[in-house]
């Protein structure tokens, strides 16, 4: 599949963002919020809202027509792309409430539901995105068990290592509890990732070209002639590949950048060593090495209808 | 609503029946379903860089040629791919606008080009790449079976059927309704064990496919020489009674 870069950029941002709603609205629900933390939290909620708007932005850019965007409201019975924003939507009310309940020093019952509340919206938008992809059932790499627990997984993990961040910024450092949340979720995200990749590693491919021409079972085929000599709509979406060793390579990459120099970064500033500039390494190679995994998720997933030209699925 | 409808008892299924067995790959059915289709009810259907070295365009139907040994023998199959107008179509429910829609009637799916925002989730979801984007509109297409032939009352009955079927030379292409068992397309399939693609996906489609039928040419069993001897008389007389014996 064609990795499209508003696509990239609205997982990534909006997972950073609704990782660190969650995070928060989590502590707060369980106390573990610093004291007299209106500020921290209300910093936390305004970068959240700005990632998450950069990727509902990116998103937009994603559509062909503008202009009618505000239809993909309507079909939240059968459509995970329309939940998605139904609920991406409704989580700025939520935060800002949220922010505001804490700042005006409400009553803990009340700060706690919110977070709460904070918790099941932005982990639900993630589970909405997550679902757009896991419910196309020509996309053996994205129709699977896999993808909705992938995306909350490296949500949460990309949460945890921002708000070790602004942990550090504010109070000088990241904290042991924060450390520890974004230690582990590194290490939970970085094994997911490559159970995935073991997962479409030794998936057959949905149909043979015989089959999907309605061959009898046993028979082969080949393609002679493509119905067009250039590449169309299909091709150019569907039929994007990448070549095997250089998506090995890639993964390597990512696995390094992505999972294993957070982790490792997290550790040190657990440890009071260099905190500021480890925890901002920890942010940015998070970053870039999601970047780098979600350009894979897409890449590297195969869809059926590319089997009618001789394509590889 | 992009939810699926809940078939009424007796509704139509309205698809087309494909003939593997006879289809020439000529790409009649191609050209004249752009033909009808550029200049239809619907928007022109654009063509890009038409006379430079990479033309482009949206096309409703697209052939290909295979080679198979199904059968027992090589051969070439020809192969026309367009939308199957499935029962489950995934393309219906995953649009969040309710642009992508079938209908109740006749189960046929349509784009309301004036609602589509063009994400084109619902390409993705279809498994034969049935749907393209219109790049100069922004919105998505696809077949429409010919909606705006097979129910104009101002054409004569017979050419009330899909651009496709009424060019095809080889009468590869059949129109009808799938739902009534006793409809001749219905009985095509029957008779000619018509399958669907990708059954295993649960798409379900209306559309069928009739594979080719066995390629077996027959031939009469090698006759032994009944005359026997050597020389000249009977190569003669094996060769009278070869003529004989036809």
């Amino acid at each position: 599949m064609k990795p499209a870069a508003s696509v990239l950029l609205l997982t990534t941002a909006t997972g950073f963002g609704f990782g660190l709603l969650a995070w928060l609205g989590a502590y707060c629900a369980v106390g573990f919020l610093p004291t007299h933390a209106r500020l921290f939290v209300a910093a936390g909620v305004g970068i959240s809202l700005a990632l998450i708007s950069l990727g509902l932005g990116a998103s937009v850019f994603h559509l062909e027509r503008k202009e009618r965007a505000w239809r993909a409201f309507s079909q939240w019975r059968s459509s995970w792309l329309s939940r998605e924003g139904i609920a991406g939507v409704l989580s700025y009310p939520v935060a800002i409430a949220f922010a505001l309940a804490l700042w005006r020093d409400e009553p803990p019952l009340w700060t706690r539901l919110l977070g709460v509340v904070l918790v099941l919206v932005s982990l639900g938008t993630v589970y909405c995105t997550a679902m757009i992809y896991a419910s196309l059932k020509p996309i053996r790499q994205w129709h699977n068990a896999h993808t909705a627990a992938d995306y909350l997984i490296y949500a949460v993990f990309s949460g945890a290592v921002l708000y070790a961040l602004l942990n550090t910024v504010a109070h000088g450092t990241a904290g042991t509890v924060a450390s520890v949340a974004a230690v582990t979720s590194a290490g939970i995200a970085l094994l997911a990732k490559r159970a995935y990749w073991r997962h479409i590693d030794a998936q057959a491919p949905l149909a043979t070209l015989a089959a999907a021409i309605g061959m009898p079972g046993g028979a082969e085929a080949r393609a002679l002639d493509a119905p067009h000599f250039t590449e169309n709509f299909v091709l150019r979406q569907m039929g994007f590949s990448i070549a095997r060793r250089h998506a090995k390579k890639l993964r390597r990459i990512a696995l390094a950048i992505g999972f294993a120099l957070p982790l490792a970064c997290s550790v040190l500033a657990g440890c009071a060593l260099l905190p500021l500039a480890t925890a901002s390494l920890a942010v940015l190679c998070a970053g870039g090495g999601l970047l780098l995994e979600r350009w894979l998720f897409f890449a590297e997933a195969t869809h059926v209808a590319a089997v009618y030209y001789g394509r590889k699925i | 609503m992009t939810m699926l409808p809940e078939r009424p008892a007796g509704a139509k299924r309205l698809g087309l029946v494909i003939d593997l067995d006879t289809c020439v790959g000529c790409h009649a059915c191609a050209v004249n379903c752009k033909e009808w289709n550029t200049g239809g009810e619907a928007a022109i259907l654009p063509d890009y860089d038409k006379h430079g070295p990479e033309p482009d365009g949206v096309w409703f139907n697209r052939i290909h040629s295979y080679e198979t040994n199904s059968g027992g023998c090589s051969r070439t199959v020809n192969f026309p791919r367009s939308c199957l107008h499935c029962e489950d179509a995934l393309c219906v429910t995953v649009c969040p606008t309710g642009a992508s829609y079938k209908r109740v009637e006749d189960g046929i799916v349509l784009v309301d080009t004036d609602k589509c925002i063009g994400c084109q989730l619902c390409s993705w979801a279809c498994p034969y790449g049935a749907r393209e984007l219109d790049e100069n509109a922004g919105v998505m297409r696809k077949c429409t079976l010919c909606i705006d032939r097979i129910y104009d009352e101002k054409l004569p009955p017979a050419e009330r059927e899909p651009a496709c079927v009424a060019t095809c030379p080889s009468r590869a292409r059949h129109f009808g309704d799938l739902a009534d068992p006793d409809s001749e397309v219905s009985k095509l399939v029957e008779a000619r064990g018509g399958v669907d693609l990708l059954a295993g996906l649960g798409y379900r489609p209306t559309n069928k496919y009739l594979p080719p039928r066995r390629a077996t040419i027959p031939t009469p069993p090698v006759q032994p020489a009944t005359a026997s001897g050597k020389g000249l008389s009977a190569a003669l007389l094996g060769l009278l009674d070869k003529a004989l014996s036809r």
